[in-house]
């Protein structure tokens, strides 16, 4: 499995050289930062069943960070959307200290709600407070970006560092602990985990990569509203991704990501009005023929697995 | 049992309230190093709320807990474990979609605070203790009634636990399961763990036990040794009524 899924990276990291069209470039790219967002997604709320319902808050703030201070401070790219993964931790750990005590829906409207909050101080701190910085709906223009070549690079280093991150996470103690919150969380405290120190470890991981892809992409669309990258439409990508390639497995988030990005783009073109009916049905209709996701289905058959060492 | 022996876990005057219900009203216990413990008293007398007060799911209201002379009560259930002190449930929560092998992992990994490798070869040795080397590759949620009673006991031994409470580990046995449970019981004691064992089958809880304490409304009602508690008109009382006392 590792060896195809090198293959496939290595592909993709020379498939430039062929000088494929803008719109390859474009289509690829954006394929890369949904795999990233939903693998993001699934460190935290795949593995361990705690449903995020406001991972996007995060990107926003990436994106603003990022923002700010390339126009601002006239900070260099990388530097700055370092800094919008670090601000992203920085939220991440108070809010998810409270947060994750709670259970089940009560976590996903916490969440929802703490983003659509920070979405409206963007929006309004301008006004209320009476100083110029996050330009309210007027939004913010970002120094033109260089080349598709360069978000294109820049995108799969990010997903494929989060895939070894994932792939790694998988196999030590705290994937295990993951899983076992998952399954059974008074049982994994009572087995000796710190399941509130692990639930905010992966909140904080998560939140970071999603703080600095925010910041990539928008440096990517040079110009940010708080509607725009603070959207909810963002969070439910990375919810259906990785619900249609299965929650809490390594490849879930690629094959969603990548199927829904595909699936979507043709039927765009073709039905401009009707494309997201036409997904609705396609999401219904995996969602019931495979409710443990596209991955989680085909894992499930096997029933049995050989223990890593055992 | 002998008296001489050193107290590892001591109650005192454990309190627990829900609201106005008053589930544990000032219970004294204490558990001799190497003893077996039995604990029996009718349904919603506070056995399991008890577990759940020294494992620190809940907080007690009054009262103390302590372990080697430390006071535990209040901290939190994970640094319960890893101090020495592991619980199997009445409801058996496996993690379902691990294997049998990796549910005992958990407990070498975390509770045990073993290095991956190390636990490996805790995790083979416990499976093998408890007879469930055979399914440690299968996913817990494909596996029998017993055998997830001993996972359970699997998941607490890993831990290296020098404390196990047993919650009702042999409900939904078989005669035979039992004995066998009883026989991995006393080879688990052999070894040095102490044991607190609450459990409905009678027979089996007095079979084991070197001294019992009886529950009734969230009180204790009787301690002695399993023939004390079978005279003992307390205890008639609470199980079969006054007329029988």
């Amino acid at each position: 499995m590792l060896v195809s899924v090198g293959g496939v990276l290595a592909l993709l990291l020379i498939l430039p050289v062929f000088h494929p069209s803008g719109y390859v470039m474009r289509l690829v790219s954006t394929i890369f930062m949904w795999v990233a967002l939903a693998s993001c997604w699934n460190i935290m709320s795949g593995y361990t069943g705690y449903i995020d319902f406001g991972p996007v808050v995060y990107f926003g703030m990436g994106a603003y960070t990022t923002a700010l201070l390339m126009t601002r401070a006239g900070m260099p790219f990388f530097l700055s959307i370092v800094a919008g993964g670090i601000v992203a931790v920085v939220f991440a750990v108070p809010v998810g200290i409270p947060t994750l005590r709670l259970r089940g829906a009560y976590f996903a409207i916490a969440t929802f709600a703490f983003a659509e909050a920070m979405k409206q101080v963007a929006l309004e701190w301008d006004r209320v407070v009476g100083v110029h910085f996050f330009e309210g709906s007027n939004g913010i223009t970002l120094p033109i970006g260089p080349s598709h070549r360069f978000f294109y690079y820049t995108f799969w280093v990010i997903m494929t560092i989060l895939f070894v991150i994932t792939y790694f996470i998988e196999r030590s103690r705290m994937g295990y602990a993951l899983k076992a919150i998952h399954e059974a969380e008074d049982a994994a405290e009572l087995s000796g985990v710190d399941t509130l120190r692990i639930k905010v470890t992966a909140y904080a991981i998560s939140a970071f990569f999603i703080g600095v892809i925010g910041g990539v992409d928008a440096y990517w669309l040079t110009y940010i509203t708080p509607n725009e990258v603070f959207s909810i439409h963002i969070t439910i990508q990375m919810v259906i991704m990785c619900l249609l390639g299965g929650m809490g497995t390594l490849l879930g988030p690629v094959v969603g990501a990548s199927f829904l990005t595909l699936v979507s783009e043709p039927l765009w073109a073709k039905f401009p009005y009707d494309y997201l009916i036409i997904i609705g049905v396609i999401i219904v209709v995996v969602i019931i023929a495979l409710p443990r996701g596209i991955m989680g289905s085909v894992q499930g058959r096997k029933g049995k697995r050989r223990g890593s060492g055992a | 049992m002998e008296a001489g022996r050193k107290v590892i876990l001591e109650g005192k005057r454990v309190m627990m309230h829900f609201g106005a219900l008053a589930a544990l009203s000032g219970v004294d216990f204490s558990l001799r190093e190497g003893e077996i413990l039995g604990l029996i008293g009718p349904n919603g007398s506070g056995k399991t709320t008890l577990f759940n007060v020294i494992t620190g799911v809940y907080r007690p209201t009054k009262g103390k807990i302590l372990y080697k002379g430390r006071d535990i009560s209040g901290m939190s259930p994970h640094k319960i474990c890893r101090m020495g002190i592991a619980k199997t449930s009445q409801i058996v929560q496996p993690f379902t979609r691990m294997t049998v092998a990796e549910n005992v992992l958990v407990g070498a990994m975390y509770g045990g605070g073993m290095a991956q490798k190390e636990a490996w070869e805790k995790t083979r040795e416990v499976l093998e203790f408890v007879h469930l080397d055979r399914v440690a590759d299968v996913f817990s949620g494909n596996i029998s009634i017993p055998d997830r009673r001993r996972l359970e006991l699997a998941r607490a031994l890993a831990t290296s636990a020098e404390v196990i409470l047993l919650d009702e580990n042999m409900a939904g046995l078989t005669p035979n399961e039992i004995e066998e449970a009883l026989d991995l019981l006393r080879t688990i004691r052999e070894q040095g763990v102490t044991l607190m064992v609450v459990e409905h089958i009678m027979r089996a809880v007095m079979g084991i036990s070197d001294r019992m304490i009886v529950f009734d409304y969230g009180e204790k009602i009787a301690e002695g040794t399993p023939e004390e508690i079978a005279k003992n008109p307390e205890v008639i009382k609470a199980y079969l009524g006054e007329k029988y006392a």
